[in-house]
Formats: structure tokens, C-alpha cells, sequence
């Protein structure tokens, strides 16, 4: 089982100006979206998880492991961060030898490297495009090219840095169906995400921060249903929610889907 | 981030022009006519000016910074400058000799006094004010704001390097240790510094091209930088002096 | 006259085989909002950068067809000259500022200094931007101390006080939080009602589908369509170009849910309120 355990964290860069206060979360399994007005913390958070930072008070165990007591590069194999802006870290000539990149950091033989890097640039669609120069293609191919670069670590955790930004309709449903299978597989999936439609259609549970405090944090459904709180740190809720509200209808819906089925079950 | 510090002064009011000739001059003086007198005169008066510009108090971090290398220089040159001959007093087996410590001493002065000289421009003129002036006296407003615009991007890209650096750790790559580990890791660090740079600027020229960067207008101006009153005397007086003393070293 | 007349517009970038773009035509009034819709690669910032001249000044490359801004022909204005005309704001708000300036207030005016506008002028351009914008409040800060969403206005500031006719934005909200691009889209809207021409391109459907007055559909360079959003969003093949409709069109769609008299699905909230009042009323 992968977990995650925050145990009363807190930090801050200087004295006196703390950016994260007191947080306690605990994760396994169910995958989580992290949501919040730009500032709220929830970057400092995702890189205290992933060692990149060290909590000024408090721990954090990944797996086990101690954040405080690991380099980076020694966490990477139980936990992947992909980062916002894919230009931050490709600099191989060819797609392949990019995503073979990680694997071979942690451990991998180029072989396995070679094969995990082919199948992770399976799963984003982008297999063809393996031999080409990564700054041949469209920013969101990159992006989904740094996606595989990550997964082909085969990381039994995944963190994912707005994942869906730039990214068009077909790009969006290919990462849902990818977030799900890596779920499926067992791998724990946490994204810190704007787009408040792919939150509900996607994670199971949701942390809302806001000003270094998480201020709701449970099933996606549940987060949803506080119309008001949600307002009040400046976000909004999905689509779907405000149709379903529109409509008069006393439940949170997540998705057009599930409103559809509702109503047909009326009518029908 | 610019070493500019705002302040009302008569030295802050001065045009960037003469500023400019001034630090020129007193930096170059000492060397033209290498005496104490000179140096120290030159020092002398920087420093009045920084105190009349309220940013004396800047200048000692920089000097403090630039110690180690001129303290070294004092001790490396009382050792082992060629012609030493006197010696002035021991430090255990090693000798300090007088012909050596006074040269080490001529240098510091001029180090100091170059810091001074300069700083009485660079702590009191904007940045934009200066190129602005240069490019008022026909400077290519291009050049311009490629200087000014590194002023500003080099700081913002050492977050970019941060980033950078995190992502690449994050994958798996060391990047403190032993000089192999440092070398493995240079290229997936400046890759994308490299790349990323390349990017942004692309993107940037796009966005100075639909402001009209390229336009073969001539241009105006938000600001008006103010020329002082006896500026074309100033400038007239330290460049009457700079020759002055040209003429001074050859002749005498 | 046609505020932006589009005909038989090609492209190719340089060492490329596909067309960018392939025979587009369009014309656009004076004050409209036009957004673009369209999947990844299907032209919709070659169409942006198009508008202003970048192509085919900027890019080079294979040009066919015209584009005419207020009736001059961009292939053969310069960028400078259409820059007065046409705006042009894309996504990334940092690569928007110059960096040359140290406020927010010359950062606007950096364009009118190269236009070389009176320093009267000047002043009163860059207080009516930062009015226009919300960000008087900014003013004297340094624009890399901003966050992303006063960056982009500071960058849409910067453009409208040149005074275009016509404001082109490409993405504008895709790196912002959603209150951040709540105030951008706010602003837009402000913008379109003093008389400005917008064309937008966006992949947020519902937003777009809430004050644009028409929107143009592409597909791989191609133009699908070009019609209202009510018409366009409830065409039944779109997902064949890889667009969804806004979820409330979605859901009329699924629940048979018509405007009989236009034809059409509802593509915002209040139409589908309104067209259940209206069918409650009957």
C-alpha cells in the first residue's frame, strides 16, 4: 500500500513569514487533487512531499521514508514529481533518450530503461514521435513527453503539477484515462489542478488550500457540496455542479453524465 | 535588481552624463599619476560625493567584498614584488618588505578608489535614466534595451535555474559531490537553461515587435531626465583635468 | 467597412510540409468578439499571429490569400503599422514584459515611446490603460513582482495603449487560476464594450460561449464553421474535430432539450434557465 503520512508540518523560508502552517494529511490510494488560488501554498506542499524541500517543524514519510533523512535523488525511485513547464527539464536530442533519462538515474538498465520508456510513451499516444527532437514538437506534446519521462520510473507515486494546462479536449481525456489506469495499477496519483471539470471527473478526493492552510479535504463529492466555502477562496465550482444547482436538484454532481442519468432515470 | 538607491541629493540630481565622465576620470587618474597625493585627492572627493548623495553607508559592503582580493594583493606584493629590498618586519619565517607593502598599498588605493569612483554613479542614477541618456546622445535604443533588460533577467533566471535543478533531482540526478558527479550533471542543467532562455527570448521579441520595437520612428520619452544646471561646465572642468594630467605624465 | 476581412488565407511555416493554414475566410464588424475554437495544431494561433502581421513578417514562410485590417492589406503593412491597429496578447505573461522597465506604469508605456507619442499623450494613454485594466492600484510596482494574472493585465494594458481597433488574444487564461482568469475574461468583456473588436482564442467553452457573438471552428488549418456559438456548439459532429460543446449544451443535447425556434441548444447557464421558464410557462 502507498502512502504518504504528514504529520503537523510547517514552513516557511524566513523567519516569520511561514507558508505553510500545522498541516496533517494522510494519503493512500484514492487519488487526490490539490486545489487553491495561486499562493496557497499547494506548490511549497507538493515539494515538501517530494523532499525537495525539508519541513521547518514536523515529518513527512514517504513509503516509509523520512524527507528529512533523504536526499531527492534517493526518494525519486518511490515518488515522481512532473513538473508545470516541460522545457525545465529536456535536454536530450531525442524523445526516448529524454524519458530513458530518469529510469536510468534510478537504477534501471538501459534495456528496461528502453522498454519502460517505450511504454510510457505508449500510454501518452506519442510512441510514434519517439525518435524526433523533443523541441520539434508542439509544447503540448512536450508536455506529455515529460509525463512519460516520469512515469517510465514506474514510481509507485505520482505527483502531477498542472498537468492539464495548455492542453485541449482529446489531450485532457487521455490524461483522465491514464490518471485512472495508473490508480487501477495501485500507483497513488496526486495533482495540484485548476481546471475544476478534470477535478470532478477525475479524483476521488480533494484538499483545498488556501493561505498555507487546507481548509477542506475529503471525497471530491463532499468538497463540492460547501457551494459558499468554495467561493470564498476564490474558485469555483464545475460545471456540472452549477447546472445541477441551476436545475434545483439537491445533490452534488460531478460530472454532465451523472446529471443526464439522473434525469432520464426521472423521466424514464 | 539594480544597486540604485533613491535618495534626495544634489549628487542624485545630476545628470548621468557628467556622473559617467566623473567615474571615468577619478577611476583613471590614480593610474595616470601614480602618487598618493592623487589617489588619495581622488578618494577624498569620491567619498564627499557619496556622502552628499546619502550612500556612503552602500559603499562599505561592496568595499567589504572586494577586501579579500585587496588585502591579498597588500601581502602578495610585500612579499614577493622584485624589488624588495627593505625589509620592514617579520611575521615568523616570512618578510614584509617596504618597497613591496608601499606598492601593495598604492593598489588597494586604486581598487578602493575605482569602487568609490563608480559607485558614485551606480548607487545614485538609475538604471533606465543612464541608458536613457545614451540613447538620447544617439545610442541604438536596441542596445539599450538588451542592457536594460539583462539588468533584470539574469536575477529572474536564477529561479529558473532553481527550477531546473529541482526537476533534474527529481529524476533521479545528484548534483552535489565528487567533481565526476558535478560534471555528469552539467549538461541536464544547462540544457534547459539554454533552451529555455532561447525560448523566452523568441517569445519576448514577438511581444516587443507588436509594441512597435522595430519601428524607424524616433522615439520619445515618458521620463524627462533632467540635466543640471552647470552640467556642460562640470563635464568641461573633469575633462580639462583628464587631459591636464595626460599631458602632466608625458612631459614631466 | 469590414473591420477584418480574411480571404482565402494560406500558410505554411518555413521547412514544414503541412499547411497551417488552409483557405480560411472570414469577415468580422466593427466591435465584435469573435472567438476561436479549434484542437491543438489546428491554426488557431497561426490565425492570431495572421491577424497582426507576424505572419507572414515575423515567420516567413508560404503566404496565399489576404488579410485586411481596416481595409490595408497586412502582406503588405508593416508590423509597426498593424501594430496600432491590432493587438496581440498570447498566454505566457512573463515573456510579456520587456523587462527593460522597472514599474508597471513605464512598462505600458514603453510601446508609446517607440511611437514616438507626445509625453502628454502618453500620460493620458497609460492612466486610461490602467483604469481600463483594474491595476491602477499597481502602478509603481516592478512587473516581475506581480502575480501571473496582474502580469497578463499589465500585459493587455500595455497593448490597448496603443490604441488598436481590434485586440487579438490567444489563450490568454491558460496559465491562470481561476480567479485570475475571471478578471481577464471580465476585462475583455469591458474592453468589447467600449467598441474594441475581439477575436479570442480559447479552449474554455463555456466562458467563450457566454459573450462571444460569433465563433469560428478549425480543424487542422481548415474553417469548420463560422457561426453563432448557439449554432456552432450544437452542431452534432464536433467531437469528429475534437471540440466539446459547453457542458450546457452537452446536457440540452442528451435531454432533447431545444430552442425550437432558432434551431439551436443552450449554450450558457441563463439560456438553459430561460428556456425552462419558457417551457414552465407554456
Amino acid at each position: 500500500m502507498n502512502e504518504i503520512k504528514v504529520e503537523n508540518i510547517s514552513f516557511s523560508y524566513t523567519d516569520g513569514q511561514p507558508i505553510l502552517s500545522n498541516i496533517d494529511a494522510h494519503f493512500r490510494q484514492k487519488s487526490t487533487a490539490i486545489i487553491g488560488q495561486n499562493g496557497a501554498g499547494k506548490t511549497t506542499f507538493v515539494k515538501l512531499l517530494k523532499g525537495l524541500l525539508k519541513p521547518v517543524a514536523g515529518n513527512i514519510y514517504v513509503n516509509g521514508m523520512n524527507t528529512k533523512e533523504h536526499t531527492v535523488a534517493q526518494l525519486a525511485r518511490q515518488i515522481g514529481l512532473i513538473f508545470q513547464n516541460p522545457n525545465d527539464q529536456i535536454f536530450k536530442h531525442t524523445v526516448i533518450e529524454e524519458v530513458m533519462f530518469g529510469p536510468k538515474n534510478i537504477g534501471q538498465s538501459t534495456e528496461e530503461a528502453r522498454q519502460n520508456g517505450l511504454l510510457a510513451l505508449e500510454k501518452m499516444g506519442i510512441v510514434h514521435e519517439a525518435d524526433k527532437n523533443p523541441y520539434d514538437l508542439s509544447l503540448s506534446d512536450r508536455k506529455l513527453v515529460s509525463i512519460a519521462s516520469i512515469l517510465a520510473m514506474k514510481p509507485p507515486i505520482i505527483i502531477f503539477d498542472e498537468p492539464t494546462m495548455g492542453q485541449d479536449y482529446l489531450g485532457k481525456e487521455r490524461l483522465k484515462k491514464i490518471m485512472k489506469d495508473l490508480r487501477a495499477e495501485g500507483v497513488l496519483v496526486l495533482s495540484i489542478i485548476h481546471d475544476m471539470d478534470f477535478v470532478a471527473e477525475t479524483f476521488e478526493r480533494t484538499i483545498v488550500m488556501n493561505q498555507g492552510k487546507i481548509v477542506l479535504d475529503g471525497p471530491t463529492r463532499e468538497v463540492f457540496s460547501h457551494e459558499q466555502l468554495i467561493r470564498d477562496v476564490y474558485l469555483e465550482l464545475p460545471h456540472a455542479t452549477q447546472l445541477g444547482k441551476q436545475l434545483g436538484l439537491k445533490q452534488t454532481f460531478l460530472t454532465v453524465d451523472e446529471l443526464i442519468n439522473f434525469n432520464r432515470k426521472k423521466q424514464g | 535588481m539594480t544597486l540604485y538607491v533613491k535618495q534626495d541629493s544634489l549628487i542624485h540630481e545630476m545628470d548621468p552624463i557628467t556622473k559617467v565622465i566623473y567615474a571615468l576620470v577619478a577611476a583613471l587618474l590614480p593610474y595616470i599619476l601614480p602618487s598618493y597625493t592623487v589617489s588619495l585627492t581622488v578618494l577624498v572627493i569620491s567619498i564627499i560625493l557619496l556622502l552628499v548623495g546619502k550612500v556612503f553607508r552602500k559603499i562599505i559592503p561592496l568595499i567589504g567584498l572586494s577586501l579579500f582580493l585587496i588585502i591579498s594583493l597588500v601581502i602578495i606584493q610585500g612579499i614577493f614584488r622584485p624589488d624588495n629590498v627593505t625589509p620592514l618586519f617579520h611575521f615568523g619565517p616570512i618578510i614584509f618588505y617596504k618597497e613591496g607593502l608601499s606598492y601593495g598599498l598604492l593598489l588597494m588605493m586604486r581598487v578602493i578608489n575605482l569602487l568609490c569612483a563608480f559607485g558614485v554613479l551606480i548607487l545614485t542614477t538609475k538604471p533606465d535614466d543612464l541608458i536613457q541618456s545614451f540613447i538620447q546622445k544617439g545610442m541604438s535604443p536596441r542596445i539599450g534595451y538588451v542592457i536594460g533588460s539583462v539588468l533584470q533577467l539574469i536575477p529572474q533566471m536564477s529561479a529558473t535555474i532553481a527550477t531546473i535543478k529541482d526537476a533534474q533531482r527529481s529524476r533521479g540526478l545528484e548534483t552535489d559531490g565528487s567533481l565526476l558527479v558535478r560534471v555528469k550533471a552539467f549538461l541536464p542543467l544547462i540544457g534547459p537553461v539554454i533552451m529555455n532562455s532561447l525560448i523566452s527570448t523568441r517569445e519576448r521579441s514577438i511581444a516587443l515587435e507588436v509594441r512597435g520595437f522595430n519601428t524607424k520612428q524616433k522615439k520619445t520619452f515618458l521620463h524627462e531626465v533632467h540635466t543640471y544646471k552647470y552640467a556642460k561646465v562640470i563635464q568641461a572642468v573633469l575633462i580639462l583635468i583628464f587631459i591636464f594630467a595626460i599631458l602632466w605624465r608625458i612631459f614631466l | 467597412m469590414k473591420k477584418i476581412i480574411v480571404e482565402n488565407l494560406k500558410y505554411k511555416y518555413p521547412e514544414t510540409d503541412k499547411l497551417a493554414l488552409n483557405d480560411v475566410s472570414f469577415e468580422v464588424e466593427e466591435g465584435e468578439v469573435i472567438g476561436i475554437v479549434g484542437q491543438n495544431s489546428s491554426g488557431k494561433s497561426s490565425l492570431c499571429l495572421a491577424l497582426t502581421g507576424l505572419i507572414p513578417h515575423f515567420f516567413n514562410g508560404a503566404y496565399g490569400g489576404k488579410v485586411l485590417i481596416d481595409g490595408f492589406e497586412v502582406k503588405t503593412s508593416t508590423i509597426t503599422d498593424l501594430s496600432q491597429k491590432v493587438g496581440l496578447v498570447f498566454d505566457n505573461p512573463f515573456t510579456q514584459m520587456t523587462a527593460s522597465k522597472y514599474t508597471v506604469y513605464d512598462e505600458i508605456a514603453f510601446g508609446l515611446e517607440n511611437m514616438g507619442v507626445s509625453r502628454e499623450e502618453m500620460i493620458e494613454r497609460v492612466d486610461w490603460s490602467l483604469k481600463m485594466m483594474g491595476i491602477e492600484n499597481i502602478k509603481d510596482k516592478n512587473p516581475f513582482d506581480l502575480s501571473g494574472g496582474q502580469m497578463q493585465r499589465v500585459a493587455i494594458a500595455s497593448v490597448i495603449a496603443m490604441r488598436p481597433g481590434i485586440l487579438v488574444l490567444d489563450e490568454p487564461t491558460s496559465q491562470l487560476d481561476p480567479q485570475a482568469s475571471e478578471e481577464v475574461f471580465q476585462v475583455i468583456q469591458q474592453l468589447s464594450q467600449e467598441g474594441i473588436t475581439i477575436v479570442i482564442a480559447e479552449q474554455k467553452m463555456e466562458k467563450l460561449a457566454s459573450f462571444a457573438d460569433r465563433i469560428l471552428l478549425l480543424y487542422e488549418g481548415k474553417q469548420i464553421d463560422f457561426d453563432t456559438p448557439e449554432k456552432v456548439f450544437s452542431r452534432d459532429d464536433l467531437h469528429n474535430y475534437g471540440v466539446v460543446p459547453p457542458i450546457f449544451t452537452t446536457y440540452c443535447k442528451a435531454m432533447g432539450m431545444k430552442n425550437k425556434k432558432t434551431n439551436t441548444y443552450p449554450v450558457t447557464l441563463a439560456e438553459v434557465s430561460s428556456l425552462m421558464g419558457g417551457e414552465n410557462n407554456e
